[in-house]
């Protein structure tokens, strides 16, 4: 089946689920939000950084999603509506219980349209995937996604961890794709830049090379 | 005429992405060659890339589900 046919076969499965939803089959709403779990928990966690407020912003926003199921008119798919009551909730929660969270460590990023200049930073050329076994480089990785800029966060988020491709990242933020570039292009940049350094000093290397012009995803 | 770092800089995203064309990866891989700043840029978003999309990085709790679905059991 085609990329584009699963596509049209999800909506309309969802589609139906969301109809029986609403007529009374409540319990079919976990069926309808499972595949979500995780993508609905990153959000959160990438705007909080911790787990508990994560959480407990994830209940609420699927929470959120079935007092609401009757306004999803389908014009999106479920997961992209769901995605951005997600982001909203967890924007929510920071300014008001977590407003340290709500500035940026990096006042100093770019603005969108000024030109960024990447650091020299040296060669690393190695995937660390062992340092993902150590709790203390998973948080690294976490709070720098954390510390992007919203506009910056909300893109990579949804494009490179979540894996969703240009077309879909813009439609849940209500952008272009041309910004979806630009921004995506610039969060990658000062992730680099701020990652690099420290996890270049963290010693714990595989020797697996990475072949330039592979696609990661693929 | 081949590309300026600033100009490789702006389609590096892309490239990573394989979503530029044959001939602007060519005109790109060609600067890798002789670019190492450019090189190391293009490894190091690739690297941060694959550590953010590992399952473990972003790892859902243990329980969560099972919580989740007790919250929901109060509304539903």
């Amino acid at each position: 089946m085609s990329a584009a046919r699963a596509t049209e076969r999800l909506i309309a499965d969802e589609s139906e689920l969301i109809s029986r939803i609403l007529s009374g089959e409540r319990n079919l709403y976990y069926d309808l939000i499972a595949p979500y779990e995780h993508m609905v928990y990153i959000c959160a966690f990438s705007v909080l950084r911790n787990e508990t407020d994560a959480e407990d912003v994830a209940q609420d926003a699927f929470l959120k999603a079935y007092e609401n199921l009757a306004e999803f008119k389908g014009e999106s798919k479920f997961s992209s509506w769901l995605t951005r009551i997600a982001l909203n909730t967890a924007k929510l929660r920071r300014r008001k219980f977590r407003p340290e969270l709500y500035q940026s460590l990096h006042q100093s990023i770019s603005e969108e349209d000024g030109e960024y200049i990447p650091q020299s930073l040296g060669d690393w050329r190695e995937i660390p995937s062992e340092t993902l076994e150590r709790q203390e480089v998973r948080a690294l990785l976490a709070d720098a996604v954390r510390r992007l800029p919203d506009i910056y966060r909300d893109v990579f988020v949804l494009r490179d961890v979540q894996n969703l491709n240009i077309a879909a990242t813009a439609e849940i933020l209500g952008v272009s794709e041309g910004v979806v570039k630009t921004r995506l292009l610039r969060a990658r940049l000062h992730l680099r830049d701020w990652l690099m350094p420290l996890l270049k000093s963290s010693r714990v290397f595989s020797r697996q090379a990475f072949k330039r012009g592979t696609n990661p995803w693929l | 005429m081949a590309m300026t770092c600033k100009e490789v800089w702006k389609e590096i995203s892309e490239y990573i992405d394989d979503t530029v064309t044959p001939d602007t990866r060519r005109e790109l891989e060609l600067h890798f060659l002789y670019c190492r700043h450019c090189a190391a840029i293009v490894d190091g978003i690739h690297n941060i890339i694959v550590l953010v999309a590992d399952e473990r990085t972003f790892a859902l709790p243990a329980g969560f589900s099972s919580r989740l679905r007790t919250k929901l059991q109060n509304h539903l």
